[in-house]
């Protein structure tokens, strides 16, 4: 072996030792530290984030419910009508709070949610989640990328494109996502829809368990 | 003429001894796989590309994940910069990459004239390719498998062409020491040139790869 491929042979291993332990210490800390503090108060933290986005009014201190969504997956779009009529109900004594939990067998879940945190920096979250769902049929399920549809839904909602362009585009909106992500995991959330309420995992099998809940929490 | 051989490849011997020492055997076989195998990924993007321009909702081959997508790739303008699909300049240019290896290796010897252009061409081609790097990187945010391909054959490519034409003389005096050729060092650059692509792709998209893990 002559010498110049013995130094590109070092070379290229040091550089995969790097970049494994880059890439893996940067795939823990992106993990909040919940592992530390099992369940009650703690892991709340985890649960909303003060960046987390909220879809109802209510006042500070309220019981906080929590969905880990994605904007792709069809289950989370069959509860969806549901949770905007809870919305409508509960909004102004219940905090509903949005995480992104794109799932990577979603083509497009990843580009959705970045489209929907885009939109978020200009004050329309709530129209762009709801304009997800509303068209998810139109591009749920195809393995192309429809960035192309998600600009046109930014146009739509007559925001400025430049910034929305650019937020699409930027590292820090892939990494916002990608926070909620690593979040939801941390939390074992596994799948999509995830609900969390008052910050324990909650699994609701009816519309009624819904408001049973909340209706309890607020006696 | 004692003045003129340093200026000219054809003063070299005549056959096998006209491409000197370890590069005079690796450079023919490097521009004949590089080439071939360029030429072969320009080729399948070109299907590609017209296959999705026939079907609109066709599903490239290479569309693998959000960020390994070349569907998202080829649909920008940068794809089509001179207002044809990039990939087929790929096709021409890798074509005669890979007939000047067999070329050499059949024993031509190819005049000062043919090496600077082939020089031009592949210089050309390296600057294309890493703008290309750039706007798939920071611009398009997707990476497109066989562009990637490319990428890695343009780069020893440009690099043996230049170091040959170096040694040779091909550009006015050849180059006194031998220090870049001999024990292999040659291999040095072209893999740090490697590694710095490398570590920019898994920098620009680690939010992505970290998902993976």
């Amino acid at each position: 072996m002559s010498r110049g491929l013995k130094i590109s042979a070092a070379l290229v291993a040091v550089f995969t030792v790097v970049a494994a332990v880059i890439l893996s210490t940067t795939g823990t800390t992106a993990e909040p530290d919940t592992t530390s503090a099992p369940g009650g108060s703690a892991a709340a933290t985890a649960v909303v984030r003060p960046d987390s986005h909220r879809l109802s009014s209510a006042p500070q201190g309220s019981p906080v419910f929590v969905e880990f969504l994605d904007f792709e997956c069809e289950a989370c779009r069959a509860v969806y009508p549901a949770i905007e009529q809870l919305r409508a109900e509960y909004g102004d004594r219940i905090s509903f709070v949005v995480r992104y939990f794109p799932l990577p067998g979603h083509f497009n879940a990843e580009r959705a949610a970045r489209a929907v945190e885009a939109a978020a920096q200009q004050g329309a979250f709530e129209q762009m989640y709801q304009r997800m769902y509303d068209t998810q049929a139109d591009w749920g399920e195809q393995q192309v990328p429809k960035d192309a549809l998600f600009r046109s839904f930014a146009a739509d909602l007559r925001l400025d494109l430049a910034a929305f362009d650019a937020a699409y585009a930027d590292p820090a909106t892939a990494a916002r996502v990608a926070a909620d992500l690593a979040d939801g995991q941390a939390l074992g959330v596994q799948g999509t829809p995830s609900f969390f309420f008052d910050g324990r995992r909650f699994e609701p099998s009816t519309y009624q368990d819904l408001t049973d809940a909340f209706d309890a929490a607020l006696d | 003429m004692p003045s003129t051989p340093p200026s000219t490849d054809t003063a070299a011997p005549a056959g096998t001894a006209a491409e000197p020492g370890q590069l005079g055997r690796l450079l023919p076989w490097l521009l004949l796989v590089a080439g071939l195998v360029g030429s072969l990924a320009a080729f399948v993007l070109t299907i590609e590309k017209l296959a999705s321009a026939a079907d609109s909702n066709y599903i490239p081959s290479c569309n693998l994940n959000p960020v390994l997508n070349c569907g998202s790739v080829m649909d920008t303008h940068q794809a089509q910069v001179f207002g044809f699909p990039n990939s087929l300049l790929g096709i021409a240019g890798f074509a005669v990459v890979a007939a000047t290896g067999a070329g050499l290796l059949a024993g031509a010897c190819f005049a000062r004239w043919y090496w600077l252009g082939l020089q031009l061409g592949v210089t050309a081609a390296a600057i294309f390719v890493h703008w290309l790097i750039i706007q798939s990187l920071y611009v398009i945010g997707a990476l497109c498998p066989y562009c990637m391909i490319v990428w890695a054959v343009t780069i020893p490519i440009f690099w043996y062409v230049t170091l040959r034409n170096l040694c040779a003389g091909t550009f006015g005096r050849p180059l006194r020491t031998s220090a870049p050729t001999t024990s292999g060092n040659h291999l040095v650059p072209v893999t740090m040139w490697f590694l710095i692509v490398a570590a920019l792709v898994l920098h620009r998209f680690s939010a992505y790869w970290t998902t993976l893990v």
